[in-house]
C-alpha cells in the first residue's frame, strides 16, 4: 500500500483518478508478435530498457508475452538491448 | 512428444546485406533446401527486404529480412540449427513454432486512450 494519505480530503482526489487499463486487453489482442516493433517500442524506454507494467497499465498475462516478445525482438535485431542516447 | 508428426514452424532469416542479389537468392534457396531436404514443406516466404540492425552483428549493420512458414518434423530441428550455425551468409536466425499461416505481415495498431 501507498503511504496513507489524509482520508477525509484526498479520498476524494483518489477515487476520482483514472484506473490505468491494459491496452493489449482493451483492443483484445490475445498474442503479441515480435514482428510488431511499432507497438512494442511503445512498452520500451529511450535507452531499451522493458518498461514495468505499474507505468504502462498492462495486465499481468500480457506483460508475460510482451517480455517474451520484446526479448525475441532485440535477438534478431529489431530492437535494441542497449540504446545510445 | 510426438517426433513423427509434422509441426508448424515459423523462421525469421536475416542474410548479409553485403552480398549480391544473386548471392542472396542462392543464400535463400540454401535456406529452403535444408527445410525440404528434411520432409519438409514450405507454405509461405515473406520477403521484408533489406533494414538497419538495432546493433551491429559480426560487422553487419544491415541486414535483408525474411520470414518463412514451414512444415517439418521436430526432430529435424536441431539439424537445422546446426546447419545454420554453419552458414556464413546467414547472419541471425529464429525458429518458433507457429499457430497458423500469416499472409500478410501487419499488425493492428493499439487504440489510443485518453
Amino acid at each position: 500500500m501507498n503511504p496513507r494519505r489524509s482520508r477525509s480530503s484526498d479520498n476524494g482526489d483518489f477515487r476520482n483518478k483514472k484506473r490505468k487499463r491494459c491496452p493489449f486487453t482493451q483492443a483484445g489482442i490475445r498474442d503479441i508478435d515480435y514482428k510488431d516493433t511499432n507497438t512494442l517500442t511503445k512498452f520500451i524506454t529511450e535507452r531499451g530498457k522493458i518498461l514495468p507494467r505499474r507505468i504502462t497499465g498492462v495486465s499481468a498475462y500480457h506483460q508475460k508475452l510482451l517480455a517474451a516478445a520484446i526479448k525475441r525482438a532485440r535477438h534478431m535485431a529489431l530492437l535494441p538491448f542497449v540504446a545510445e542516447m | 512428444m510426438n517426433q513423427d508428426k509434422e509441426n508448424l514452424y515459423e523462421g525469421m532469416y536475416i542474410i548479409s546485406a553485403t552480398l549480391s542479389d544473386d548471392a542472396r537468392n542462392k543464400a535463400l534457396d540454401k535456406i529452403q533446401n535444408g527445410i525440404t531436404s528434411h520432409g519438409g514443406e514450405i507454405l509461405k516466404i515473406h520477403e521484408q527486404g533489406r533494414r538497419r540492425l538495432a546493433y551491429s552483428i559480426d560487422g553487419h549493420r544491415e541486414g535483408y529480412y525474411y520470414v518463412l512458414y514451414f512444415k517439418v518434423k521436430p526432430s529435424a530441428i536441431s539439424e537445422l540449427w546446426h546447419d545454420y550455425h554453419l552458414n556464413e551468409d546467414l547472419v541471425r536466425f529464429i525458429t518458433l513454432t507457429a499457430e497458423k499461416v500469416i499472409d500478410k505481415i501487419e499488425f493492428k495498431a493499439l487504440e489510443q486512450t485518453e
